[in-house]
């Protein structure tokens, strides 16, 4: 225990680096967008005199760096800053959406995990079956189609032609759990196909590798059946590589649903950062990477824990 | 040896055409100026509900809740009027508040908050406020009110996007407990008109907070607003209008994807959605639950041809290209019908200035052979700007390219992407795209977009003759030498601005088949963006 | 030709459509009856079987042709970008595998940062900033992919590095290119190769997502997933516009995963001795 804690310490030391990183990084990469907030405040209607203005009312006229740590100071100090496009503070935009981005990211954890998890562990049990062609079929057509696609075929299937769920995911402020299930069910049931069938082959893939390494076969050969095999010898040193693969899957879930979120009009974090992009509205756009960053590392570090735990070897090694 | 000869003739003829033309151009300049008469709108409260514009079918039916999408919505949404720059915003805007006019279906305006609005010379107006209107806050209408909403676009903090209209306002003052003056810098006979945009919507004297309140006197009073998801309104109980609105709730929401706002129209999720594209129209009236609108209007797209570039700074280059331009191809095959051809000027056909004389410029390879040789261009490369923030130009950009191909040169498509395109691309390639939003006065338009020293000169253009022209008919009181002076200006434009309009965009709106009351306001979709006061939900 | 022949049947179904969309992708432009961005007919969305084989996309091109363009964008960036993005995160991986933990740390801090950027919206800014073009979707797709993979092969190298042999090659001093390269990328390059594939897939899915926000190749040309996301209005009247070139999406995926597949499942037989 006292290992873990440790590396947890050490972990939020080294997430602070990260997420520094993160920072810098994506100032840069910002910093090459041509045009700027005041331009695309202005739009079509900028005259050169009333963009020099709004520009300097921005700030933008600092020099970057300077405004790099303007802003990182601010941070520090509690403040996200204030968004460009709508005066409004950062951190007031992004609560407003991160509790609709969790909420629709843990449904799907929720489903698409244990889901996954059966199908990679039994696949590999059954390793070149029927069962396990079936199934890899299965999970490569699933992963093979464009979310968008699937979005819009579950849109005309279920709102359109049958009309049992909303075509939009709104939740009413009297929402009972009927209306929650109607508003989530078509965006939860996209993303898990997409993500579960990623895992689920990651998955297959560990548990396989460890099924084919020499100690397994021993355990085998001694006659431990199959089951007992995968469940006490393959899997916990599978362990790492699947909740590495369940990991980025799930950090997927915050920033990567944008299409998703357009589809079924769902106000969540990942299309907020789109119009960060859109607005060049720099303070939000920052902030929003950080938190896709923070919720990553939150990630990482439950994996490698995870890790730690199932394979004791890694424990002095860590 | 023959056709070329041919060709040659035809040519000619294009000349001699454009001379006599040039001489037409002359008299109605000379007459200019010369005849003021008294000119604007003027009328009591009691006329208006006869010219209102709708024509109930059938008795309006009161309350209900819908559901309205637009096609954009983000955290750059507004509450305030100048800062009102996508249709989400302006239907925003119309819900919450009233302009001293309004648009109507005819391309003109009617009095709105106005009760009188007149002028001898098209400089000084004259403004008679409607009395008894009340913001939702309780506060009374005064003139000062509209001093203040008017003269805030000039101040630069305000980052108004109406700012180069208001820059025409010389001073704005009270004259009464219910009148004030416009005085502009210059006659303009368009104010009316112009002041009906949302942008010059009126706020209560003082207000600076937008963020999170609305108080206007419009139909539908501000109940929830959250930036990028959603505008609840709920019916404003002492809205001017007697009688109106009807609707007890409308929630404004964007859905930006096309497919999704027809697909949430067609399930019922929404009630009405704004820009339906042409080929939806057929699934959208085949489901019997929904049924679509369409407004003839004056939205276009355009390719620009800098003049201040090559090779587009090349008369016969320019030419060459407009007649490239498969007009009919792209009303048929890009809008299914749904689009006016167009004759390389911004003036559409249903405008009471349209120049119905010119002639139509035909799609014609041969021709745009013949000048793109004169100009020495045949086999180049010329590489052209398209984007899906000018709705239309990047499949208008691949038929250009195949005729292109047909003429002997080579145009090389770069598609970018829309955000950022008005600020990083439009204007400044010498071939790219421009879409331009409907503007009911034409003076505005040429203003904005033709004039020589106009802010967003697309082509950068510069004609002397053609700023003559539009400045006399700015103040031109003769309705007979105006129009000559308009249809001038449409022929400069056509024969020798750089830009290319091939066709007139018509609106789609979509709405559920309950839905009622509603008409086609040529300024935008959903009744110029106004709908809200107009439609009712029937049972 | 014997690893054909001892190829269970589903990887030799695998490398039959794999060799059928390479040679679509090769020579499908020449293939092409029409002019990818020609506008053959009035009627849109027509169906399979009439004038043109696979019926008329949203402005009336001919679908067939388009696909038969379109599939070379499909299959080289892909392609291309998922090696990148494997090789690279593959050997990065074992230089931090075999490195010192200090040297570990900081790579794979910074690979923490690239991969906590989503990748659509990494897309987004780069193409907003330089216009998209084929090279930069290469690049886009390979950088976004990278990270990804050097987690997964640094978890395997990582699970190898101390298992005993690596151990006992460490002690018995060999260099670090001689663990990383014969020690530990033989054992990890099983599970890699799967990896390959699932990025394979993952990059046709990120170009027609980007295709979706009207990023991925410029038009007229169009990948197959562009394909889809244009067409996307007549999949209620199940036009084939949108339908063939989704199951086309479909085939080239499953085909290269199952090729993939068989070719490590043996390998990992031959490992087994069976």
């Amino acid at each position: 225990m006292k290992v873990i804690f440790q590396l947890i310490i050490k972990r939020i030391g080294l997430s602070i680096i990260t997420l520094l990183i993160v920072s810098a990084v994506v100032f840069f990469i910002a910093n090459l967008l041509p045009g700027d907030a005041a331009q695309e405040m202005l739009g079509q209607s900028a005259t050169p005199e009333a963009v020099a203005e709004l520009r300097e009312a921005y700030g933008l006229n600092d020099p970057p760096m300077l405004r790099y740590a303007k802003w990182l100071g601010g941070l520090l100090s509690g403040d996200a800053g204030t968004s460009l496009a709508n005066a409004r503070p950062v951190s007031e935009l992004i609560s407003s959406r991160l509790s609709q981005s969790l909420m629709l990211a843990g449904f799907t954890a929720l489903l698409a995990v244990p889901f996954a998890m059966v199908l990679g562990i039994v696949a590999a049990m059954y390793s070149g079956s029927r069962i396990d062609k079936a199934m890899n079929i299965f999970t490569l057509s699933m992963v093979a189609v464009p979310e968008f696609l699937l979005a819009t075929i579950f849109v005309l299937i279920f709102a359109v032609e049958l009309n049992w769920l909303p075509s939009l995911s709104y939740i009413p402020a009297d929402a009972g759990v009927y209306d929650y299930f109607r508003a989530f069910a078509m965006p939860v049931a996209t993303l898990c196909i997409v993500l579960s069938a990623q895992m689920a082959r990651m998955t297959r893939a560990a548990v396989l590798e460890q099924l084919s390494q020499p100690y397994v076969e021993m355990a085998l050969l001694k006659g431990s059946p199959l089951s007992r095999a995968v469940l006490r010898h393959a899997l916990p040193n599978a362990v790492g590589p699947i909740v590495n693969a369940v990991a980025l899957s799930l950090s997927y879930l915050l920033g990567g649903v944008v299409i998703v979120e357009v589809i079924f009009n769902y106000p969540g974090v990942a299309s907020l950062m789109v119009d960060a992009v859109t607005n060049r509205d720099m303070p939000l756009l920052q902030a929003c990477a950080m938190l896709f960053c923070t919720g990553y590392l939150i990630l990482v570090l439950i994996a490698d824990i995870s890790a730690i735990v199932a394979n004791p070897k890694l424990r002095t090694g860590g | 040896m023959t056709n070329k000869l041919l060709q040659a003739a035809a040519m000619q003829k294009v000349a001699e055409q454009h001379s006599g033309s040039r001489r037409a151009l002359l008299k109605s300049l000379g007459a200019a100026g010369l005849v003021t008469a008294a000119s604007g709108l003027a009328l009591p409260a009691h006329v208006l509900a006869q010219m209102s514009n709708e024509q109930p079918p059938a008795k309006p039916r009161y309350g209900g809740r819908i559901r309205v999408a637009t096609n954009s919505m983000s955290t750059k949404d507004t509450l305030d009027p100048a800062k009102a720059s996508l249709s989400t915003d302006y239907v925003r805007i119309y819900m919450v508040y009233s302009g001293l006019t309004q648009f109507n279906r005819e391309l003109g305006a009617d009095p709105a908050l106005a009760e009188t609005f007149e002028s001898e010379d098209q400089q000084n107006w004259q403004v008679t406020l409607r009395s008894g209107v009340t913001f939702h806050d309780g506060k009374s209408l005064t003139p000062q009110d509209v001093v203040y909403s008017l003269l805030r676009h000039k101040d630069p903090a305000v980052t108004s996007r109406a700012a180069p209209i208001a820059a025409q306002f010389k001073e704005v003052v009270v004259t009464g407990p219910m009148s004030l003056r416009i005085t502009l810098h210059a006659p303009n006979a368009d104010l009316p008109v112009m002041l009906a945009s949302s942008n010059f919507c009126i706020v209560a004297d003082g207000t600076t907070d937008f963020s999170q309140t609305a108080n206007g006197t419009g139909p539908y009073r501000l109940k929830e607003f959250s930036a990028g998801v959603r505008t609840v309104g709920e019916k404003n109980p002492n809205f001017w209008k007697p009688g109106k609105p009807y609707l007890d709730e409308i929630e404004l929401v964007g859905i930006a994807d096309e497919s999704s706002r027809v697909n949430a129209l067609l399930s019922g999720d929404i009630q009405m959605a704004l820009a339906i594209n042409p080929r939806s129209t057929k699934r959208v009236r085949r489901s019997g639950t929904a049924d679509i609108m369409q407004t003839e209007s004056s939205l276009y797209t355009n390719l620009i041809m800098r003049q201040d570039a090559y090779p587009t700074n090349n008369p016969d280059f320019v030419l060459a290209v407009k007649y490239m331009m498969n007009r009919e191809l792209i009303q048929r095959a890009l809008f299914r019908g749904y689009a006016t051809i167009a004759n390389d000027h911004p003036v559409a056909p249903s405008h009471k200035y349209f120049n119905h004389e010119l002639p139509q410029r035909p799609y014609d390879i041969d021709r745009a052979k013949y000048h793109l040789k004169k100009a020495g261009l045949t086999g180049a490369r010329v590489p052209v700007f398209a984007s899906p923030a000018a709705e239309g130009s990047v499949d208008m950009a691949a038929l250009l390219q195949l005729s292109g191909i047909e003429a002997g040169m080579h145009f090389g498509i770069n598609r970018v992407p829309a955000d950022g395109y008005w600020s990083n691309h439009w204007m400044k390639h010498p071939l790219g795209f421009g879409n331009i939003n409907p503007r009911v006065s034409l003076d505005e338009l040429f203003s904005l977009f033709y004039k020589s020293d106009a802010p967003w000169n697309e082509s950068g253009w510069n004609n002397p003759q053609f700023d003559q022209l539009l400045a006399a008919a700015r103040g031109e009181g003769d309705e007979a030498k105006r129009k000559q002076m308009y249809w001038d200006m449409q022929e400069l434009i056509s024969e020798q601005c750089g830009t290319s309009i091939p066709v007139f965009m018509n609106l789609i709106d979509g709405h559920d088949k309950r839905i009622k009351g509603n008409f086609p306001i040529p300024t935008g979709g959903l009744m110029g963006y106004s709908f809200a006061e107009y439609v009712w939900l029937d049972a | 030709m014997n690893v054909l022949k001892s190829m269970p049947l589903s990887g030799k179904l695998g490398a039959l459509l794999v060799v059928f969309w390479v040679f679509i992708a090769v020579f499908g432009p020449w293939l092409a009856p029409h002019s990818a961005s020609e506008i053959v007919a009035y009627d849109v969305f027509e169906p399979i079987g009439g004038d043109y084989l696979l019926g008329t996309d949203y402005i009336g091109r001919d679908v067939f042709s388009r696909i038969l363009d379109g599939t070379r964008f499909t299959i080289f960036i892909p392609l291309l970008a998922a090696a990148l993005a494997c090789s690279a995160g593959t050997l990065i991986a074992l230089f931090s595998a075999v490195s010192g933990p200090r040297t570990d740390e900081v790579i794979s801090r910074f690979m923490d940062a690239l991969i906590s950027i989503p990748s659509k919206i990494f897309s987004l800014v780069m193409i907003a900033a330089f216009g998209s073009s084929v090279p930069l979707l290469l690049t886009i797709t390979a950088i976004s992919y990278m990270p990804g993979s050097f987690r997964i092969a640094r978890a395997l190298a990582v699970n190898v590095a101390n298992m005993d042999f690596v151990t006992v090659a460490r002690t018995r001093g060999e260099s670090r290119l001689y663990l990383a390269v014969k020690e530990i990328l033989p054992n990890i390059l099983h599970p890699m190769l799967a990896d390959f594939g699932l990025r394979f897939v993952f990059v046709v899915l990120l170009l027609s997502s980007l295709s979706f926000l009207g990023l991925g190749v410029q038009p007229p040309e169009a990948d197959l997933g562009s394909l889809v996301r244009e067409n996307i209005s007549g999949l209620a009247e199940g036009a084939p516009a949108v339908i063939i070139p989704a199951i086309a999406i479909a085939t080239i995926t499953i085909a290269v995963n199952l090729l993939i597949d068989s070719l490590r499942g043996g390998a990992t037989y031959a490992a087994r001795g069976k």
